[in-house]
């Protein structure tokens, strides 16, 4: 089952620049590999985007977010993947993460919520809660602060494939 | 037990100002990480009185956990002590962090984030303006005649990964990238229009490979020890803490690289006819700077800066700039451009009397018509140093 949340730009427009992928169980062995990942990923797009420093830094925060994300709320066996391309000024980056029902439904309904007016209220809330962090709250923080624009899709019943179009140039204006 | 991370960061408390600082990366997996950090921050803000600064210029990058943590803190701090004010100092040059920050505003006013900028440099304003361009470009076109051939001198070559720093409008950067086709050049400033319009001329001459980025020279956020070749080009001269800028300039060389910097010493202009006027007019020139604590005799106190930030074999030069270098109104248009700059505007905001003015004046406009005489002579003085990092 397919489940757009959204109407992001033509697949075909997206040029593939880089991937990453190894199986989850090597990826959530390490919490460095969010900051690491992020932090190469993000100077290899930012090269010639018109502040590649100012880009880079954006682009790693976003990143780190989701693959925080990932780290913390994924489930069972199989492959991980982040897939960052581009189509102008957007980058989009897809993680295929291994995900039972459970985990899925996190995804599919984060993704609702991030498409509705009140976002911006549950970010701030999370970010102000007393006690454990919302898991919710790096995708609220790229919807609010960074404009993303989210959508999920299960491609089987062991999968769910998070998008996130990052328009960083524009957001930092 | 969450696994210690990798996040790289330093905290640190000055009494004196009530300053807490965060430098570097927090991305902590748990909140335990933070211990130490937390213990100081509300230790800190137990003692204070009034304003409590939080310093993020230089943190980087920051995830929700630790945010949370920081965030927790002040909060509590200002919602328990009403008397208290928080001030969160953002760096614009960073992306994240004052919109991120500013959230803290919204849940206690008392907590403010005021985003760190070019304020801090405020004479600079004066060189900035977009009248200003075409005469900074004639002024790189002629010490570019000099610097061509001296830069080797300084280890300048072809393949070097570069960065000019407090690069200006660029125009020096694309006659390095065009005559020694570097690896890599970055192109630093913190003039947003001054980098726009590099990033137009680049583009109007097709050239892709330099990477103009907005940075404050002083704080940037390159990495460390990322290039062979650094230059920064008559901007010592107008930072009042040089040495600050300096420092940042050995960090991102790499061990056995070169700092390359150029100032002027600007009461040796000279002239003839009319030498003695020229020479008042550039003696008051250099002290006017100085009102506004910028230091335009800068130049030959290079090789002290280079020696105490830590480099060696220094080597230093001189050259001159004159009407003899190609079309005599090239130095001509430059000498009326730093009239109405200097005379014009910056006399003018200092209060001096019109009298002083019309004297001030006259020592460029003798200075010009010195380049344009027939007999004439007319110089601009500026001094070359480079200094290796120790490998």
């Amino acid at each position: 089952m397919t489940l757009a949340v959204h109407e992001a730009a033509a697949k075909a427009e997206f040029r593939p620049m880089l991937e990453v992928e190894m199986d989850i169980g090597v990826f959530v062995s390490n919490w460095t590999h969010c900051d690491r990942i992020s932090s190469y990923l993000a100077r290899m797009v930012s090269h010639n985007r018109t502040d590649s420093l100012l880009y880079s830094n954006l682009f790693s925060s976003a990143l780190n977010e989701l693959l925080e994300t990932v780290f913390r709320s994924h489930a069972g066996e199989g492959r991980f993947r982040c897939h960052v391309s581009r189509a102008g000024s957007v980058d989009r980056v897809e993680l295929t993460i291994p995900a039972d029902d459970d985990r899925a439904a996190f995804y599919v309904e984060t993704v609702r919520e991030l498409h509705r007016p009140t976002v911006s209220d549950r970010y701030r809330k999370a970010l102000f809660a007393q006690g454990p962090l919302d898991l919710r709250i790096g995708l609220y923080e790229l919807a609010v602060d960074y404009g993303a624009v989210f959508s999920v899709e299960q491609p089987d019943s062991a999968t769910v494939r998070l998008t996130a179009d990052l328009a960083l140039e524009d957001s930092e204006q | 037990m969450a696994k210690p991370s990798q996040s790289s960061f330093v905290v640190k408390y000055d009494d004196n100002n009530q300053e807490f600082s965060i430098i570097g990366s927090m991305r902590p997996q748990d909140v335990s990480e933070l211990e130490a950090c937390t213990k100081l921050l509300e230790t800190s803000l137990a003692g204070v009185r009034g304003t409590f600064y939080v310093n993020v210029k230089r943190l980087v990058r920051l995830n929700n956990i630790a945010f949370h943590v920081l965030a927790g803190s002040l909060v509590r701090a200002c919602s328990e002590r009403p008397d208290l004010r928080v001030a969160v100092i953002t760096s614009s040059v960073v992306g994240w962090s004052t919109r991120k920050f500013g959230a803290l505003n919204k849940v206690n006013p008392n907590i403010v984030v005021e985003e760190y900028d070019s304020e801090f440099y405020p004479g600079q304003s004066f060189l900035e303006e977009g009248e200003f361009i075409p005469i900074l470009r004639t002024q790189t076109k002629m010490t570019w005649r000099h610097e061509r051939n001296i830069l080797p001198r300084h280890g300048m070559r072809e393949g070097l990964t570069i960065a000019d720093i407090c690069c200006g409008i660029g125009d020096f950067a694309v006659l390095v990238y065009k005559e020694f086709k570097p690896a890599r050049l970055v192109a630093l400033d913190h003039s947003r229009s001054s980098l726009g319009y590099a990033r137009k001329v680049a583009a109007d001459f097709g050239i892709q490979g330099i990477e103009y980025i907005y940075g404050d020279a002083a704080e940037m956020l390159l990495e460390d020890e990322q290039f062979d070749f650094v230059t920064c080009r008559h901007a010592l001269q107008i930072f009042n803490k040089p040495d600050l800028i300096l420092k940042e300039l050995f960090r991102i060389c790499k061990p056995g690289g070169r700092v390359y910097v150029t100032n002027e010493k600007i009461s040796q202009c000279l002239g003839e006819p009319r030498g003695e006027s020229i020479q008042w007019t550039y003696d008051e020139l250099s002290k006017l700077f100085a009102h506004f604590d910028m230091d335009l005799e800068f130049g030959p106190k290079s090789r002290k800066f280079m020696v105490e930030a830590g480099f060696d074999d220094v080597r230093m030069e001189s050259f001159m700039v004159t009407n003899l270098d190609g079309d005599p109104q090239d130095f001509a248009d430059i000498v009326k451009s730093w009239e109405e700059l200097f005379a014009g505007g910056m006399s003018q905001q200092r209060g001096d009397s019109a009298e002083f003015v019309e004297k001030f004046r006259r020592g460029f406009q003798d200075h010009l018509f010195a380049a344009l005489h027939p007999k004439g002579y007319a110089g601009w003085p500026v001094w070359v140093a480079s200094g290796r990092k120790p490998a």
